[in-house]
């Protein structure tokens, strides 16, 4: 997605293949399913998820309640995009009713959601998703200041930068099976640390 | 640094960088990096142990966020059109206008219902066009043949029974069946024909 807000003509073209949608042409909501596909994966879904496969069945999900019930979407004169973000949301929270551990991960995020999910807010969708990577990236970054120091390299080297072990033990001067420790532990330090400041009470009232 | 757990407990708190691991937390942190190397080319485990599900998914959260597990455009596109497919009951593909698949069979089954009807019509118009428009019965005459052909009871030939004679059942058996034969043999001699 473009970090560029999106043009006048652009959300009039939206409103008008919304507008086809409610009239009965359901297949013209094809392009902006297309459009919002990679945002709501991967700033809303799977950094909640944390699991890829289960973050491509909600978003299937998503992208499917979002053509079921566009009749009953409102245009507001701005994207579509809080709304089916809204949707995704929704069901990242289904999916962690059923695992309180992995509600841990959608926990440590839903501090932003709370203020940019607001239905007065007239945030364009490709700046509330800019946003909300941003914000995202900080809550890691504010997790990875409380790690070590080799910890917070392991994790850069291997998982930021996604270099083969052998390159991330050569780079740490230490042999594969050291760095291998070293990651484990970096991931459960991280683990710990993220989002335990946060409370345990509902998200963000959805 | 020394514990009180054992290292691979999640809730445990996490050795020193340069403490020496135990075998276990090597064991462990291998399976990790193999599950991690798995994940990263793509090919994520299907089946793993609580802890480490619970780490994966804190990696591929780190991953996420840094942009490194972006959705590849064809699966995007296969995921719109599962989507749409899920929403609309499997009829979209290739269609300019979907209708959803509850007004699809609505349409259609007063159709359905018709064509039934007709087939039930022409079913009954054509088995009643071949079927037989009259019975003939043909009730053949019963041929003329001799008394002693026929069945006919006994009382003639052995007359009332005496309390006397009762105990003479095989004498009056042996009657009997000699004038049957007589019979036989008389139609026998005729060639059957009376």
């Amino acid at each position: 997605m473009a970090s560029e807000p999106a043009t006048a003509v652009e959300i009039a073209e939206e409103q008008r293949l919304v507008e086809a949608a409610q009239a009965g042409n359901l297949d013209s909501m094809r392009p902006i399913l297309e459009r919002y596909a990679q945002p709501l994966y991967g700033t809303v879904i799977l950094p909640r998820l944390g699991n890829a496969a289960s973050a491509e069945e909600v978003l299937r999900d998503t992208l499917a309640t979002a053509v079921e019930k566009i009749r009953r979407f409102t245009w507001q004169g701005r994207s579509i995009y809080p709304w089916l973000r809204q949707i995704a949301i929704n069901k990242v929270f289904d999916v962690h009713r059923q695992s309180k551990r992995s509600r841990r991960l959608a926990d440590a995020l839903a501090h932003e959601v709370a203020t940019e999910s607001d239905p007065d807010s007239h945030a364009d969708a490709q700046l509330m998703a800019d946003q909300e990577r941003r914000s995202h990236r900080e809550k890691i970054e504010a997790t990875m200041e409380l790690l070590a120091e080799r910890y917070r390299l392991a994790i850069e080297l291997r998982l930021v930068q996604e270099l083969p072990r052998e390159e991330c033990a050569k780079r740490l001067t230490i042999t594969i099976g050291t760095f291998d420790v070293l990651l484990f532990r970096a991931v459960r330090a991280f683990r710990k640390h993220f989002g335990s400041d946060l409370t345990e009470s509902s998200p963000d009232g959805v | 640094m020394a514990f009180k757990q054992p290292p691979d407990d999640l809730d445990d708190l996490v050795p020193e960088p340069d403490a020496e691991p135990s075998a276990a937390e090597l064991a462990h942190a291998k399976t990790f990096a193999s599950l991690v190397d798995k994940t990263l080319a793509g090919r994520p485990p299907a089946a793993t142990s609580t802890d480490d599900r619970a780490l994966l998914e804190v990696a591929t959260v780190i991953r996420a966020v840094s942009g490194n597990a972006d959705l590849s455009s064809a699966k995007q596109r296969s995921l719109v059109e599962e989507a749409l497919r899920q929403a609309v009951g499997g009829r979209m593909s290739g269609v300019s206008t979907a209708i959803p698949i509850t007004r699809m069979r609505a349409k259609r089954a007063p159709w359905i219902v018709a064509a039934a009807s007709m087939l039930v019509a022409v079913a009954a118009l054509i088995l009643w066009l071949r079927s037989p428009r009259e019975i003939v019965i043909t009730m053949r005459a019963p041929a003329t043949v001799p008394e002693t052909w026929k069945s006919r009871p006994a009382d003639a030939l052995i007359g009332p029974i005496g309390r006397e004679h009762a105990g003479e059942a095989s004498a009056r058996l042996d009657t009997i069946f000699a004038d049957r034969l007589d019979g036989y043999r008389e139609r026998r001699l005729h060639g059957g024909k009376p």
